[in-house]
């Protein structure tokens, strides 16, 4: 006999407060190991990296033609993981979507450790990496500045204005939040929350400037994040390489980077609710809308695949046609259909309103995104590549253990940091959550008459 | 004249805070300042207060960003006047990109620094009247007004619905 479902209680401020400050009690000692494999990994990550400066970019797989492969791949993806984050905080915000308040946090969270990871990519591709303030508005010995013209100093400045906002609209989020989890620690704990709470005592006029500025923020955080990706493609559609040379790639990139961001929301968030023990704070209710996003930016990402091809075989473009070609059919054709499984056919399965609730069904898709959204931007990064526009350049890409690796270590790095930080800050803000109390109460009456 | 007394109220739910509010409003005290654990449109209401200047920073600082990116692309580009693959020595649209990015950096670390500054913090005291459950789950209201006065406000407070109230000397 099935068990009888419980029904909810609906909760007060003091129980969001009592769910969110025990996820940051100290962590047991399978929390440690976790961290310390996370660490480890990046440890492996950063020792080879350190034998890739001294010996030279040798030590990977990177042979003309394909000078880009798994490094830009992983700097292309990660900036994709961290859109999500600024979707959900900043323009759901702006349209007051309520379910945003439970996930917000953690999406902001993984957006910055996100950013901060791909932001390594560019030093560790750089042969040279001590030359890496050419692309900052610095002059060079020869008092040569950088030139404003080319696609990858746009880079330079949009993923550096995307990390710095991203950081001050997460630390300003947190000020309340960090303020009450102070009134509720005791020693060093305390002190830490009492100086990032910078004395926040909740008065109407601090919530006065409070508002305004967060409003702001979010409100320029709105475009920022559709520039961010933008420019990113652009390091591509700028240069004439078949594959990569598209008009489509602003939008296209834009929306695989909010597909695989929330994708990856969802593969943070399955785990951590049943870890972490918030099944209260994070209902199925939230699930269903973040798989209706992935679901949407999926058809969005099949439509631009569809236009792609389209483009290339109504171009009469020939190279244009063979390197789609190579790219469906060639030596690496099967990591295109990979990537179409992945980001095109298993999130159909979102159309259900069953597995959309279904939690381990969503996680699993989710990974599948993952999977897909690395793999497309191999395929369009290295494969493009390796099919030039000169067929007696053409040759292919074989990682080496370096970039195996460092890509290993910047999954560590990720999930070390994102790890610490949820169970040492409120990675759900109780702030908002009390604000929108009453749609909290109302997810839980869903799931209890759904679950009933 | 009689010395000045703050008056301090607590309530359990935010309607019950903002309509005290707007009563204490209109007896006129010398001060008010409100406690919340979450920021409330109807408290801000019934306080009454102007909108953030911060609107004002982030304006200015904005402004500042482009103008700053426009020093910087025109002018290094002018510094060398070196021709890269055929385009103008400035070339506007790829400097929008740089244009747009600092607008945004210095619009937002505007926003935070105005906030800072408007908003008083980091504050190294807390307000006398402050209690943990402020940031919890109750709303408090703290009146200042003259002694004589205080019964007057506290019946307010009282007929409002506030769980609490105490007076203490200001």
């Amino acid at each position: 006999m099935a068990a009888a479902v419980q029904e909810p209680v609906a909760p007060t401020f003091r129980d969001i407060d009592r769910s969110v400050l025990r996820v940051m009690e100290m962590p047991g000692l399978a929390y440690w190991i976790w961290v310390g494999f996370c660490f480890v990994l990046v440890g492996i990550g950063a020792a080879l990296w350190t034998r890739q400066i001294y010996e030279g970019l040798g030590v990977t797989g990177l042979r003309q033609p394909v000078m880009w492969a798994m490094y830009i791949t992983n700097f292309v993806f990660w900036v994709g993981i961290a859109h999500s984050g600024t979707l959900i905080s900043a323009i759901l915000f702006l349209f007051r979507t309520r379910w945003r308040t439970a996930v917000y946090r953690a999406a902001e969270t993984m957006t910055l450790f996100a950013v901060a990871t791909a932001g390594l990519f560019p030093m560790i591709h750089l042969g040279r990496v001590w030359n890496l303030y050419w692309l900052l508005p610095y002059p060079n010995e020869r008092y040569l500045q950088p030139n404003f013209r080319s696609p990858l100093v746009w880079d330079a400045f949009a993923v550096s204005t995307y990390l710095t906002i991203s950081a001050l609209f997460l630390f300003m989020g947190l000020i309340p939040d960090v303020a009450n989890a102070r009134e509720h620690a005791i020693g060093w704990r305390r002190t830490f929350y009492a100086t990032l709470a910078l004395g926040w005592q909740g008065t109407d006029e601090q919530w006065r400037h409070f508002s305004m500025a967060y409003l702001l923020l979010a409100g320029l955080a709105t475009p920022l994040v559709l520039s961010v990706h933008s420019v990113v493609s652009w390091d591509f559609a700028m240069a004439q390489l078949p594959g990569w040379h598209s008009t489509i790639f602003a939008p296209y990139f834009v929306a695989g980077a909010i597909f695989s961001g929330v994708a990856m929301v969802i593969t943070l968030l399955v785990p951590m609710r049943r870890w972490l023990h918030i099944e209260d704070l994070l209902t199925p209710w939230h699930f269903d809308n973040l798989a209706k996003v992935v679901l949407l930016t999926s058809l969005v990402v099949t439509y631009s695949y569809s236009v792609e091809t389209f483009m290339a075989w109504y171009s009469g473009d020939k190279i244009e046609q063979m390197t789609f070609y190579m790219r469906y059919f060639g030596p690496w054709g099967w990591l295109f259909w990979v990537m179409v499984l992945c980001n095109c056919l298993i999130p159909l399965l979102l159309f259900s309103p069953r597995i959309r609730v279904n939690l381990t069904a969503l996680w699993i898709i989710s990974l599948f995104v993952n999977v897909g959204m690395w793999t497309e931007r191999f395929v369009i990064i290295a494969g493009s590549l390796a099919t030039n526009f000169n067929p007696s350049q053409w040759a292919f890409f074989r990682p080496s253990i370096t970039e195996i690796m460092i890509t290993a270590g910047s999954f560590g790095w990720f999930l070390g940091l994102f790890s610490l930080f949820a169970r040492f800050l409120p990675i759900v803000s109780m702030t908002e959550l009390k604000e929108g109390i009453v749609w909290l109460r109302k997810s839980l009456r869903k799931d209890y008459s759904r679950a009933a | 004249m009689s010395a000045p007394v703050e008056i301090i109220g607590s309530f359990a739910d935010e309607s019950g805070c903002a309509g005290c509010v707007e009563k204490l409003r209109s007896a006129k005290p010398i001060a008010m300042r409100v406690f919340s654990p979450i920021p409330s449109h109807h408290i801000e209401h019934a306080i009454g207060k102007p909108k953030s200047p911060v609107r004002a920073f982030v304006l200015t600082g904005g402004i500042l960003g482009v103008i700053s990116a426009l020093a910087l692309t025109i002018g290094t580009s002018w510094e060398w006047n070196l021709v890269v693959g055929g385009k103008p020595i400035v070339s506007w649209p790829p400097f929008i990109v740089i244009i747009f990015e600092l607008m945004v950096l210095f619009g937002g670390i505007s926003a935070v620094l105005s906030f800072l500054f408007n908003a008083r913090v980091p504050a190294f005291e807390i307000d006398a009247r402050y209690s943990s459950r402020f940031s919890e789950d109750r709303f408090g209201v703290v009146v200042r007004c003259e002694e004589g006065d205080g019964t007057r406000f506290e019946s307010i407070l009282r007929d409002a619905g506030a769980e609490e109230v105490g007076r203490e000397a200001a």
